[in-house]
C-alpha cells in the first residue's frame, strides 16, 4: 500500500516546526519539502520557524561561568540524599557504595553529643533558669503527631550563618515548626515534596549530622 | 511577515550521546549502582532540565530541587525502564511532570509573569541579532507554559513531534496545536520587531 501523500497546504503549514528542526518523520519529510517548494507562504513560514530555533538556541548557549559549578554542588547534594537513604537499607550486594557507618554507633556518638549541647545550654541558662521540667529540649517536645510530618530536631553550630541555615534547611526540605529552645535547638518538618520523594526523618537526620554547620540532629519519634 | 531567512544553525541533538550510550549508563546504575555511570548521566542532563525548567518559570532557586527529584527517581527506578520510548523521553518527562506538579501545589512559586513591556527593548542596539532574541524572550514569557515547552522541546532540545507528545504526556495532534498556537502568538510580537527596525533604522 502506497503511503498516503496529504499535499495541502494546512497539512503541511503544522510540520513546518520539525522541517526547521531537522526532526521530520521520514515518511513527511518528502512531500512537505515538495510542497514549501512551490509555497511561497511555507517558505516565508519555515524560514521564521528557522529563525526562532536559531535564536532559541543561541540563548541557550549562552551559560553563565558558575554553570559547571554548580552542576558539581548540586549533584553532592543528591548524592548525600542518596548516601543517607540507602544507610538505611538492605545492602545490596555488589554494589560499589561506600560502607556505612553502623548506626547503632553513631546514634550512641550523637546521643552524647546532645547531652554535651544540652549541658552547655543549662549552664549559660544558669541553675536559676530551670524549672524542674527536664530541661530536655523543652521547646520541641512537640508529639511527632501534632507536627504533622515526618520531623527532626536540630541544633546549629554557633557561627553557622543565617544563609548557611536556610540553604541547609532548603535543600533537605524542612521547615522550621518550633525553637529557639533554650540550647538553640529547632524542630523541622519534612515537607510533603520531600516525603513523596522518598525522604525520612531517619534519612535527613543522618544527612545533617554530617554538616559541618549541624551540631545535633536526631528524627522526633512517631 | 518581514523576517529574514537566515542561516539555520542545527538544534543541539535530543541526545549528546546517543540513546545507545545513555541507555548503557542506565544499566551499569540499575545492575550495580554505579556511582561514575550515574555522574556521567547527570551531566548530560543537567544544563538542559535547568533551561528548560527555567522556561517554565520555576525559580532559579528552586530548579536544582526539581532536577535532584528527577534523577532520585532515576537513580531509585533505573531498573524499572523498559525501554519502550527514548531515555532522554523518559528523563525530561519525569522532570516536566515533577516540574508541574510543584507548580500546581505553589512549593515552588512560579516567575511571576512580567508586563510586555516594549520600552524595554534596547531598540539603539545595532545588534540585530540581539533585538531579535530579545523580542523574542518577552513573546515566549506571553504564551501558556505548554505551548513554551513544545517550542523548547522543539526547537532547544531538537525532539521530533511524537517525543514531544511522549514528554508532555499527550496526544500528537495536541503537540501539533499547541506550536500552532505558539507560532500565532509569536507573530503578534514579530511584526512589531520588525516594524520597530524600520522606525528606527
Amino acid at each position: 500500500m502506497s503511503p498516503r501523500i496529504p499535499d495541502t497546504h494546512a497539512e503541511a503549514w503544522v510540520l513546518l516546526p520539525w522541517l526547521a528542526n531537522g526532526r521530520i518523520e521520514a515518511v513527511d519529510r518528502e512531500w512537505v519539502e515538495a510542497h514549501v517548494a512551490t509555497c511561497a507562504e511555507c517558505r516565508a513560514e519555515a524560514a521564521a520557524q528557522r529563525m526562532v530555533a536559531t535564536q532559541m538556541n543561541r540563548e541557550g548557549s549562552l551559560l553563565p561561568d558558575s554553570a559547571a559549578t554548580d552542576e558539581q554542588r548540586s549533584f553532592n547534594k543528591l548524592w548525600a540524599r542518596i548516601e543517607a537513604s540507602e544507610s538505611l537499607a538492605v545492602p545490596v550486594a555488589g554494589t560499589n557504595l561506600t560502607p556505612r557507618v553502623a548506626r547503632g554507633s553513631r546514634a550512641v556518638r550523637w546521643l552524647a553529643a546532645a547531652v554535651v549541647v544540652q549541658a552547655l545550654g543549662l549552664g549559660a541558662l544558669g541553675m536559676s533558669s530551670l524549672r524542674g521540667d527536664g530541661g530536655d529540649y523543652k521547646t520541641v517536645a512537640i508529639p511527632a503527631e501534632r507536627l504533622g510530618a515526618p520531623a527532626v530536631r536540630l541544633v546549629f553550630e554557633p557561627a553557622a550563618s543565617i544563609n548557611t541555615i536556610n540553604t541547609l534547611l532548603t535543600h533537605q526540605g524542612l521547615t522550621i515548626v518550633s525553637g529557639p529552645g533554650d540550647a538553640g535547638n529547632y524542630a523541622a518538618v519534612l515537607s510533603a515534596n520531600a516525603v513523596a520523594s522518598g525522604a525520612t526523618a531517619e534519612a535527613v537526620a543522618d544527612v545533617l549530622r554530617k554538616d559541618p554547620n549541624v551540631s545535633f540532629a536526631e528524627p522526633v519519634a512517631r | 511577515m518581514a523576517l529574514k531567512s537566515v542561516e539555520i544553525q542545527a538544534p543541539r541533538a535530543a541526545n549528546p550521546l546517543n540513546d545507545a550510550s545513555e541507555r548503557e549508563l542506565l544499566d551499569r546504575i540499575a545492575r550495580a549502582k554505579d556511582q561514575a555511570a550515574f555522574r556521567t548521566l547527570y551531566g548530560n542532563y543537567y544544563q538542559r532540565l535547568s533551561r528548560l525548567l527555567a522556561r517554565m518559570s520555576v525559580r532559579h532557586e528552586d530548579i536544582e530541587e526539581v532536577i535532584n527529584d528527577t534523577f532520585w527517581v532515576v537513580w531509585t527506578k533505573a531498573s524499572d525502564f523498559r525501554g519502550a520510548s527514548q531515555l532522554s523521553t523518559w528523563i525530561i518527562g519525569i522532570a516536566y511532570r515533577r516540574a508541574l506538579n510543584a507548580l500546581r501545589r505553589a512549593k515552588l512559586r512560579p516567575v511571576s509573569d512580567q508586563p510586555f513591556d516594549e520600552d524595554s527593548i534596547s531598540v539603539g542596539s545595532t545588534d540585530e541579532q540581539e533585538n531579535n532574541q530579545q523580542w523574542l524572550s518577552l513573546g515566549l514569557e506571553r504564551l501558556p507554559v505548554e505551548q513554551r515547552m513544545a517550542l523548547e522541546l522543539t526547537y532547544t532540545l531538537g525532539h521530533s513531534c511524537e517525543e514531544v507528545a511522549a514528554i508532555l504526556d499527550c496526544p500528537v495532534n495536541t503537540v501539533k496545536t499547541r506550536l500552532f498556537r505558539a507560532r500565532e502568538t509569536l507573530k503578534q510580537v514579530l511584526p512589531a520587531l520588525a516594524g520597530m527596525s524600520g522606525e528606527h533604522s
